[in-house]
């Protein structure tokens, strides 16, 4: 979260020479990050200048998120830049109890809160808050109504603690009751809209079953103070900020003061904030004291002790930094701090701090590593050296290795052959799904998707791809797309198998997909493998294989039928192929073994043979089974049913003829025709 | 003596008849080469009567120099005429390859990993659909922590494993760090690991899924200036050597201390100013850029991954890919998600 707090306001607790841009440059490198510096007021108009900062607070540190944070963060960062900086303590006193006091009972009978504190006050005048009170909150981004509201405000982005008030009057009962909702509760906050309670947050109730009030985020308009109010009770909370965070962001109210309360602000500082709180009301609403302050704090914040030794700071750290400056650093920073050695251990070793957190800090500071970190920012960690952390040799697995070099090397390779990689979302939309008759069941279903788009893990790459070349149709004539990415296998109770696919889709014909898959193969030196016709669900009947390397199916391919090419309303055909990434990695070979180039001469023979006996990976097959000297086979052409074969015929030990080339060719054709 | 004038005319129809340079080479071994027709006769020269050798001799060196001569007067003419007798339109493009192109982020992440690799950093891999316990509790997130919030990650409709919680979709690649710890039992750990991860989050600067890195270092004495200073080489070698890293203090669960990383913007060399201090640099914050986060591992974290915190420490960061990218080459996308629109428009560009 970020706050904007005026620079006029921070040296009312600090006493500084350091201008506000000095602030930003020193506490964003040590604290807060101070992200702009806006000048504000009109000083030709007679008004007074001012600037506000602009402060980003880590969701740890909400002690900061106020005036008095920032003021104590300063007086321990601006004098490592030597620049003044001293808090200024705000004096504040318990009020006197009055004579007459008004009744008002609150309780917690089911221990909800951490702290509740109340005080109720009369002779209220409802009027606007003085310039400097509404100018600090509209700088600050919160939009000031009258005089008894924006002290709530104004304490809060002061002390750092959110505050609420009641018109008094409008509680008949004169009963709070804190205690946990039902699911579906009525509220109408002072915004006047009405909300249904999701359950189990925390609400006070009057005793009559009223909800007056949803605590720590946002008033009711049944219980807030109206024009007319002239009696208030001015009140305070501290919850559990897990329940905090949960009911704001189900119901969708993020008020400033649910995003303090849902980060814990120390109870403690409620205290103060009340002190304050009363003193503003007495001095600009004419408020009178009309009870006791209510205090309901069952298990007071402690402050803490800890241990911290030298040689650990210095360990992480890095340099050896000394004692006097992690002492005055800690005491700046509001710790109290103890040296203790050990005499028995050479120094360091033995020396070490007790260290006591102010209770501000007691939920953010929990381990040595805390204090560490508390002086070494303070130090400065642009004080400290670069060094590379010091090489050693840590093996990367090989099938690591093999993955990330691979993947590299197809990807290049596809790059360079025209084809575009895409990346898509690992999840898909159940149409998807449908359009493509897969099955839902076998997928990963996300349980608190934000779209319908991508709700499903995909267990192919494909349905995305097709996806592509429909989403780019008429962009481009033509569509080559590939993607390598994981696909999701679900199992019995435990972690999904997570595979490498490498999906093509093409919108060019079946030759260029097939001669897409065969390049691939070549390049990656894997040439013993298998085609053969695959029927598929999805793929066209006769223009659908898998090629299947030792034995295992590496790729299937085709052309998609006619049917998916319309339920996604694609004009031209669609060619795709699905690689088994892990098939593909176990079978590359960096080259092929070298064969060497023949010696006797080579005499090559064209033939025809219709096709519809053998397929080309048979013919091959028989081919070589049939001639010892066939040296080579290459396919130069088909048509119709034909297709034309080059053989290459030599022998490893002497020239043969064309004759005996020709006698080689009449075993093989023998058998294929 | 005719045998001269006869070779010397055979050479001059030869010459005054070719037509290219080639020609012209096979000439000259015709009549000049080691075995050509006037070392031939030089060889026959014995033959010769002693008183007419000198003579003859002359006569043969004269026929030498003249076909020399002809012949490179004739080169000379013909190579400036083969250079010269084509003409072309230089500006016209030449035969067209298939150009395809690689996805931004695999470039990135290429360029990441080899970065790393020179410093001994192994890249790994690990689960994206992972258990609530390694992208939560190993990291000091208990279980109430906003970042487990329904608003932050994504969670599958899914049993609960009775150890390790709810499965997730990976929010970040830390879930990375207990894995390795636990993978290598102990130190040194030098790791790199680059992967998707999902939130949701999705609107013009975030996209549900997008890849992060993350570097991880555990050793013996391990401490803040290693991770400055490797973060620093990072960002020199990625972003440029003129470029420099600042740490912030900040606030993540599974490191103590925290980071935020900040480099000098490359547009205003961290001055914060352009044109000689009069205008404001429009990119960045006063001469800074955001990384990202990073830290020094957390003592839970180190004990989840079965690493005694007493004997080692170490360092992690996580940045995101596409940023890191995106700040690099100075891409100005208006709209993050056409990442993974599958826009050709956009894809073909890279």
């Amino acid at each position: 979260m970020n706050i904007k707090i005026s620079y006029k306001w921070l040296l009312e607790y600090l006493d500084t020479d350091a201008s506000p841009f000095e602030l930003q440059k020193y506490l964003s490198l040590c604290g807060p990050s101070v992200e702009h510096v806006t000048k504000v007021g009109d000083a030709e108009r007679g008004g007074l200048t001012d600037y506000v900062l602009d402060i980003e607070i880590t969701s740890n540190r909400i002690d900061m998120a106020a005036v008095m944070g920032i003021a104590r963060e300063a007086q321990a960062i601006l004098p490592q830049f030597g620049k003044k900086a001293k808090l200024k303590e705000l004096k504040l006193s318990p009020p006197v109890k009055p004579v007459n006091e008004l009744k008002i009972s609150i309780t917690d009978p089911s221990h909800t809160a951490n702290r509740i504190l109340g005080i109720v006050l009369d002779n209220i005048t409802i009027g606007q808050s003085p310039d400097y009170i509404k100018k600090r909150l509209e700088s600050a981004g919160i939009r000031a109504l009258n005089n008894v509201v924006d002290i709530t405000n104004y304490v809060m982005l002061e002390i750092g603690h959110p505050a609420h008030v009641f018109d008094y009057d409008r509680i008949h009962s004169n009963k709070l009751i804190f205690r946990k909702s039902k699911k579906g509760e009525k509220i109408i906050s002072l915004e006047d809209k009405t909300y249904s309670l999701p359950g189990d947050d925390i609400v006070i109730e009057d005793g009559d079953g009223r909800i007056i009030d949803l605590p720590g985020i946002i008033g009711t308009s049944n219980s807030i103070v109206l024009p007319t109010t002239k009696r208030i009770l001015f009140f305070i909370d501290n919850n559990d900020p897990v329940k905090m965070r949960r009911s704001s962001m189900k119901l969708g109210i993020r008020t400033v003061a649910a995003t303090y309360n849902e980060k814990l602000p120390d109870p403690e500082l409620g205290y103060t904030a009340l002190l304050r709180g009363i003193q503003l009301y007495q001095k600009n609403a004419g408020a009178r004291i009309a009870s006791t302050i209510h205090d309901i704090y069952p298990h007071p914040r402690k402050e803490k002790s800890m241990k911290v030794y030298l040689k650990d700071i210095q360990r992480v750290m890095g340099v050896p930094i000394k004692e006097n400056i992690i002492t005055e650093i800690l005491q700046r920073l509001g710790f109290k701090v103890l040296r203790h050695e050990d005499e028995e251990l050479a120094y360091p070793d033995g020396v070490s701090f007790q260290v006591t957190v102010p209770t501000y800090r007691t939920d953010d500071i929990s381990i040595k590593e805390d204090i560490i970190e508390e002086v070494a920012r303070v130090y400065g960690y642009f004080n400290l050296p670069n060094n590379i952390s010091p090489m050693v040799y840590i093996e990367q697995p090989k099938d690591i290795e093999k993955l990330f070099d691979v993947q590299r090397k197809i990807k290049y390779f596809l790059k360079n052959i025209g084809l575009h990689e895409v990346l898509n979302y690992s999840m898909i939309s159940k149409e998807l799904i449908e359009k493509m008759d897969l099955k839902l069941d076998n997928k990963l279903k996300i349980e608190n998707t934000i779209s319908e788009e991508i709700a499903f893990l995909r267990t192919s790459i494909l349905p995305s791809l097709i996806k592509n070349i429909k989403e780019n149709e008429g962009k481009r004539d033509i569509l080559k797309f590939f993607e390598i990415a994981k696909v999701y296998e679900k199992k019995q109770s435990d972690l999904p198998n997570e595979i490498y696919r490498l999906g093509i889709a093409v919108n060019t014909s079946f030759a260029d997909l097939k001669g897409i898959i065969e390049a691939i193969l070549r390049d990656l030196n894997i040439k013993a493998y298998v085609t053969k016709k695959w029927v598929s669900q999805h793929f066209a009947k006769n223009l659908s294989a898998e090629i299947l390397i030792a034995d295992r199916s590496a790729v299937r391919f085709g052309q998609l039928k006619q049917s998916y090419q319309n339920n996604f309303e694609i004009k031209n055909k669609v060619y795709l192929a699905e690689f088994e990434l892990n098939i593909l990695l176990d079978n590359y070979k960096l080259v092929s073994p070298y064969v060497v180039p023949p010696q006797y001469a080579l005499i090559k023979l064209d033939a025809n043979i219709k096709s519809s006996k053998y397929n080309f990976d048979e013919i091959k097959k028989i081919a070589y089974k049939q001639s010892k000297l066939l040296h080579s086979i290459e396919y130069i052409s088909s048509y119709k049913d034909t297709v034309t074969v080059r053989y290459y015929f030599t022998s490893a030990k002497e020239n043969i003829t064309e004759e005996n080339a020709k006698k080689e060719l009449e075993k093989i054709l023998k058998v294929l025709v | 003596m005719d045998k001269l004038k006869v070779i010397l005319s055979d050479a001059k129809k030869n010459i005054l008849l070719s037509e290219s340079s080639y020609d012209i080479k096979l000439i000259s071994t015709k009549y000049l080469g080691r075995n050509g027709k006037i070392n031939l006769l030089l060889q026959e020269i014995k033959k010769i009567d002693a008183l007419e050798r000198k003579e003859y001799g002359r006569k043969i060196n004269q026929l030498k120099k003249q076909i020399e001569k002809l012949t490179s007067e004739k080169l000379t003419s013909l190579t400036q005429k083969e250079d010269e007798n084509e003409t072309v339109d230089v500006a016209l493009p030449g035969k067209q390859y298939p150009h395809g192109s690689l996805h931004i982020v695999t470039l990135a992440i290429d360029e990441i990993s080899h970065i790393f690799e020179k410093i001994g950093f192994i890249r790994m891999s690990y689960p994206e659909v992972e258990w609530e316990y390694f992208s939560f509790d190993a990291l000091n997130m208990p279980p109430d922590h906003p970042a487990r919030d329904d608003f932050e990650t994504f969670f599958i409709d899914s049993k609960p494993h009775s150890k390790y919680g709810k499965m997730v979709l990976t929010p970040h690649t830390s879930s990375g760090q207990p894995r390795e710890m636990m993978r290598l039992g102990q130190p040194p750990i030098r790791m790199i690991n680059i992967a998707k991860t999902y939130r949701p989050n999705w609107d013009v600067s975030h996209a549900p899924m997008f890849h992060q890195f993350e570097g991880l270092c555990v050793d013996k004495k391990i401490n803040i200036s290693h991770l400055k200073g490797t973060i620093s080489y990072f960002a020199k070698e990625f972003f440029g050597a003129k470029r420099e890293i600042r740490l912030r203090p900040f606030h993540f669960q599974f490191t103590e201390p925290s980071f935020e990383v900040d480099i000098t913007c490359g547009v205003c060399d961290g001055k914060g100013f352009i044109d000689d201090n009069k205008t404001k640099c429009k990119l960045c914050k006063s001469g800074w850029l955001e990384l990202g986060g990073s830290g020094m591992v957390h003592p839970n974290v180190l004990m989840a991954g079965g690493i005694d915190p007493d004997e080692y420490t170490g360092w992690a960061f996580g940045f995101g890919v596409e940023r890191v990218f995106m700040m690099k080459e100075g891409l100005n996308l208006d709209d993050l998600r056409i990442l993974y629109s599958g826009d050709i428009r956009f894809l073909e560009q890279f």
